[in-house]
């Protein structure tokens, strides 16, 4: 008899174990169905996600069929199965009675990646982006608030020019939700409950976290109406005015125009985006206690916000000083705008940034960098991390000069924990960890190194305009597959923090992990031997 | 002041040496050269004898001294570019940036026709770098760690060098022991070059600063100039055993090769100029021919590895995939305790395990979790202090970059600029590459360089504190004063 070749015994026993995996798998499910759900807070928050996206399908369809759009029908049918998908993963699962925390870490981030496969559907279906990974990149531009596109949005149907712009206004407001309920819990980068200086300010508004949310979403739905009559009190059109207040007040910076707010050259329009701009990188709770009792002091005495306007002068003054020439009324206008489109990370544009000095542009590079305020809805670093590792660095200066010295940080007059300040620390470094081989991927996908770089810069701070190339969004558009991909990865991480990412990226590898040990145990138990 | 006459002294007999060879050389030169050696020598002379060390120096005082006396050497330094006639009087400064740029061991040149400058000048500006590589070997191996600049402490835990317990006792001893090591590698770059086919002036001048990590070169196209591999080779061991720690180089001379083996700085070194090699070969695939891609990656991932600088061709002509690459080389540097710039391996591997230690504290919030360097635990303060240092280090970057941008020079070339000062590289990316000079920047730019370098070189802590010590060191000074009119 002619032996078998060990080829084909490999692929049989690799059939035999997949057949079994899949009748276990069945077995398990067909036990949940019949006997009980699963416990799942992952089940349960990609479930909750998609069926809390679906009203916005409907609304964009209905929007977009009676303004006879073509993207009804195919928004109609995501959002169908985005709905049914999400009925399912809510039938099949149900909340843990414990969660651990890097259950938790999973969930925030299923969370946002279910967010993404929603946004992404949207956009592939409609076909506004003609490929999965331009999908991908328009999605992630969508969840994430960065004004970074593939398209032109005056191409686009007004159902799918408001699922955009509702998109972001949503991000925003989940993100209020994860600050507000879950980020406290997470202890990323400083945001923990002890010592944590981002969210104390916002766990202080009421004695439940829920009612802080809840007063903190009617914060951000008041603003964005006020933001939507003072676009249309500038002479901003209607549908133009939904769409900017929207993506003005979560710090998203999608536009309706190609020319994005400069389309519309109008000053007092411009004024309006910039104060809307500026309140997007303003901490939510300081605004809220500020306005509930007309406390306007309140501002003045908070030692994060007077760093977050000093930031705001100091660069105008300097890209107005490096520009070169006497600064007219209009240049100095322009110039507030992109500075504050730059430090609140929403990432409008009023004119072509190939005109502004170097040193205007890295002035804008910093600011984007740094981000607006703790407890924003803006993204970057945040002022208040930028406070802690200036203060940090001053102490370990004096530290040389008397080593034995025992000194607190301190902003304004609470003090920053140990713990918080690993975390804040940890964070930057492992941005910077992300940030490089990302850039690199952008520098071999067609970017030269100040496009590549700055559109890293720009991706990971949720902004969307960067420097190098002939327009200030042209980046995305100038990517292949590759670059589309590290884009979305980069804005995914600067909205989620990289700590999540990468922890649950670790539990994916945890068997693995588990395996190695036990396998380096036996081999040191049989060297002993 | 004593360490500063010291300093002047020496860079006395550099130019007096400098002096010798053009008068062998005829080119000119000489007497400029000899007026700047007397006046340098006359100046030291009367520092180093007219005080002394006092007996309660603190270690403020001790940062200040170190700063000072750097910066002294550098201003007397700038006196034979002057003198000979090769930079006017109406720009010293750009003989100070020269000056600087030598007794940092950083590379960057303002100078642009070479065959102009006078071989002895020439052999002086190079002469700059080894004299600050010893300097610095001294101040890397001993002084910085005794006085636990930047973490820089940390050079003891994995192998306990000839580090100074005490500044004033055992410096001397170990200095001798370091410049020895560092003479005799130089002679035996020098020798291997000659035997290759280098000129006697030209081995000399490149052992000098490529043991120096300094990367000057008597030719305005650096190494391309030979077009040998033979050549680069020599140079590239010569680069690797320079920005390796000469604490190490020193335990291996007892120990023999596995004192190399149990330290895990160099094992990071050796990995991350590897990696930079292969990611410069990768990213280069198709634009250079194979040999070529292999030797240009090579040379330029020990060349900006190290933080010597030298350049075998003009990289700025490379994919932008591979400035990145260059950029977080200069940014990293050489190992700690070796005569290399840039932040060090080993803040590299302190900052990372840190990093990872915040990453899994996240998971497991109650875990204790502490830093190791190899089989060592390192301390919490000390762990703090390298994470300090790198972000001080990073922000100077940024800082820097901001106001070169402010001054008209584009993006790539003020950020990568400010990075290759504050490293001590000596080229940058963009208009300042391997084949120009900094007079792509503007004056006052140049003087924010040389700030940078200053910077860089004295480890950012001591040049900080400097400010502090002199003006502590004024008050005191005033309050005796006062004390003295009352009483």
């Amino acid at each position: 008899m002619t032996p078998r070749s060990p080829v084909r015994g490999a692929g049989s026993a690799l059939v035999r174990r997949l057949t079994l995996w899949i009748r276990h798998v069945s077995i398990e499910l067909q036990r949940h169905v019949t006997h009980g759900r699963f416990e799942s807070a992952i089940g349960v928050t990609v479930g909750a996600v998609w069926l809390g996206i679906t009203p916005l399908f409907l609304l964009c369809a209905l929007v977009d069929y009676f303004d006879g759009g073509p993207d009804a029908a195919a928004l109609l049918l995501s959002g169908a199965v985005i709905a049914f998908a999400g009925v399912v993963a809510l039938w099949l699962s149900e909340f843990p009675s414990a969660l651990p925390l890097k259950r938790l870490f999973a969930a925030l981030v299923c969370g946002v990646l279910a967010a993404l496969v929603a946004a992404t559907a949207a956009h592939f279906l409609t076909g506004v982006a003609p490929t999965i990974d331009s999908s991908l990149a328009e999605g992630a531009a969508t969840i994430t608030g960065t004004n970074s596109s593939t398209v032109n949005p005056e191409q686009l149907s007004l159902g799918m020019l408001l699922f955009r712009a509702f998109g972001q206004w949503l991000a925003s407001a989940g993100l209020i939700v994860v600050l507000v309920r879950i980020a406290p819990h997470l202890g990323v980068g400083g945001l923990d409950a002890d010592g944590g200086v981002s969210t104390r300010s916002a766990r202080r508004l009421a004695p439940k976290s829920g009612s802080t949310m809840v007063r903190l979403l009617l914060l951000y739905v008041s603003l964005t109406v006020v933001l939507l009559v003072a676009y249309s009190l500038a002479g901003m059109p209607f549908v133009d005015s939904v769409v900017h207040c929207l993506t003005t007040v979560s710090s998203g910076g999608f536009s309706s125009r190609s020319g994005s707010i400069g389309a519309f050259n109008s000053g007092a329009i411009e004024w309006v985006a910039i104060v809307g701009m500026l309140i997007a990188g303003t901490s939510l709770p300081l605004i809220f206690r500020a306005f509930r009792r007309g406390d306007l002091h309140r501002f003045a005495r908070s030692v994060e916000f007077r760093t977050y306007i000093c930031l705001v002068v100091t660069a105008v003054f300097a890209a107005l000083a490096w520009s070169g020439n006497w600064p007219k009324a209009d240049d100095v206008r322009e110039t507030v705008f992109a500075v504050a489109s730059a430090v609140s990370t929403t990432g409008f544009v009023v004119r072509d940034l190939n005109s502004i000095s170097y040193g205007a542009e890295a002035v804008l590079l910093v600011l984007m960098v740094i981000g607006g305020m703790s407890a924003s809805v803006a993204g970057g670093f945040t002022v208040m991390r930028l406070m802690v590792v200036s203060r940090y660095i001053g102490r370990e200066l004096r530290r040389s000069i008397h080593p034995a010295t025992v000194e607190k940080i301190h902003l304004g007059k609470s003090s920053i924990g140990e713990v918080a300040l690993a975390r804040i620390i940890g964070e930057l470094f492992l941005s910077a960890a992300v940030i490089l081989p990302l850039a690199l991927v952008l520098s071999s996908d067609g970017l030269n190194f100040e496009a590549a770089f700055s559109f890293a810069i720009s991706a990971l701070s949720n902004v969307g305009f960067a420097f190098g190339l002939n327009g200030p969004e042209e980046h995305l558009r100038t990517l292949g597959t590759l670059g589309h991909l590290a884009a979305a990865s980069l804005m995914l991480v600067g909205r989620i923090s990289v700590t999540p990412l990468l922890v649950t990226l670790g539990g994916l590898g945890e068997p693995m992990q588990r395996d190695i040990r036990r396998w380096r145990l036996a081999r040191h138990e049989k060297a002993v031997r | 002041m004593r360490v500063a006459g010291a300093g002047l002294l020496a860079a006395a007999i550099a130019m007096m040496l400098s002096a010798v060879v053009s008068v062998v050389d005829g080119g000119g030169g000489a007497t400029g050269l000899t007026v700047s050696a007397l006046l340098t020598g006359l100046v030291g002379l009367a520092l180093f004898f007219g005080s002394q060390v006092s007996p309660t120096a603190d270690s403020a005082l001790a940062f200040a001294s170190v700063a000072w006396s750097w910066l002294a050497v550098s201003l007397a330094g700038s006196l034979p570019f002057v003198l000979t006639g090769v930079i006017s009087w109406g720009q010293f400064d750009n003989a100070l940036f020269e000056s600087i740029s030598g007794f940092t061991c950083s590379g960057s040149t303002i100078l642009s026709n070479f065959e102009s400058v006078p071989q002895g000048v020439l052999f002086y500006r190079s002469l700059t770098q080894w004299l600050g590589g010893m300097g610095l070997v001294v101040l890397a191996v001993a002084v910085l760690p005794a006085l636990g600049i930047g973490g820089l402490d940390l050079i003891a835990s994995e192998a306990p060098g000839p580090t100074a317990d005490r500044l004033t006792l055992r410096v001397r001893d170990t200095a001798r022991q370091l410049w020895l090591l560092y003479g005799v590698m130089t002679g035996i770059v020098a020798l291997v070059l000659l035997t290759i086919g280098m000129s006697i002036f030209d081995a000399v001048t490149h052992a000098f600063t490529t043991v120096s990590t300094g990367g000057f070169s008597p030719h305005a196209e650096s190494i391309a100039y030979f077009d040998s591999f033979p050549i680069e080779l020599v140079l590239m061991v010569g680069m690797l055993f320079s920005g390796a720690s000469f604490s190490i180089h020193w335990h291996a001379l007892r120990q023999g090769i596995g004192a190399y083996r149990r330290v895990s700085e160099v094992r990071w070194y050796l990995t991350l100029i590897c990696c930079a090699f292969g990611m410069l070969v990768w990213v280069n695939l198709g634009e250079l021919g194979w040999l070529q891609n292999l030797r240009e990656s090579l040379f330029y991932a020990v060349s900006l590895g190290t933080s010597t600088g030298f350049g075998n061709s003009d990289f700025v002509l490379w994919m932008p995939a591979a400035h990145l690459v260059l950029l977080v080389l200069m940014l990293v540097g050489g190992m700690s305790g070796s005569t290399a710039g840039g932040m060090k391996v080993l803040r590299l591997q302190v900052v990372f395990k840190y990093a990872f230690r915040e990453l899994m504290r996240a998971r497991h919030p109650n875990s204790v979790i502490p830093i190791r360097l190899g089989r060592t635990t390192i301390e919490e303060q000390i762990a703090a202090k390298v994470v300090g240092f790198v972000m001080l280090y990073l922000g100077l970057i940024v800082v820097g970059g901001v106001i070169l941008s402010g001054l008209g020079v584009d993006l790539v070339t003020a950020f990568s600029g400010s990075a290759s000062a504050l490293g001590n590289v000596g080229p940058a990316l963009g208009e300042a590459g391997p084949t120009s000079n900094f007079l792509v920047f503007p004056r006052i730019g140049r003087v924010i360089l040389m700030s940078l370098m200053a910077f860089g070189r004295l480890e950012l802590f001591p040049a900080m504190l400097m400010l502090v010590a002199s003006i502590r060191g004024l008050s005191q000074i005033r309050r005796r004063r006062d004390r003295a009119q009352s009483g």
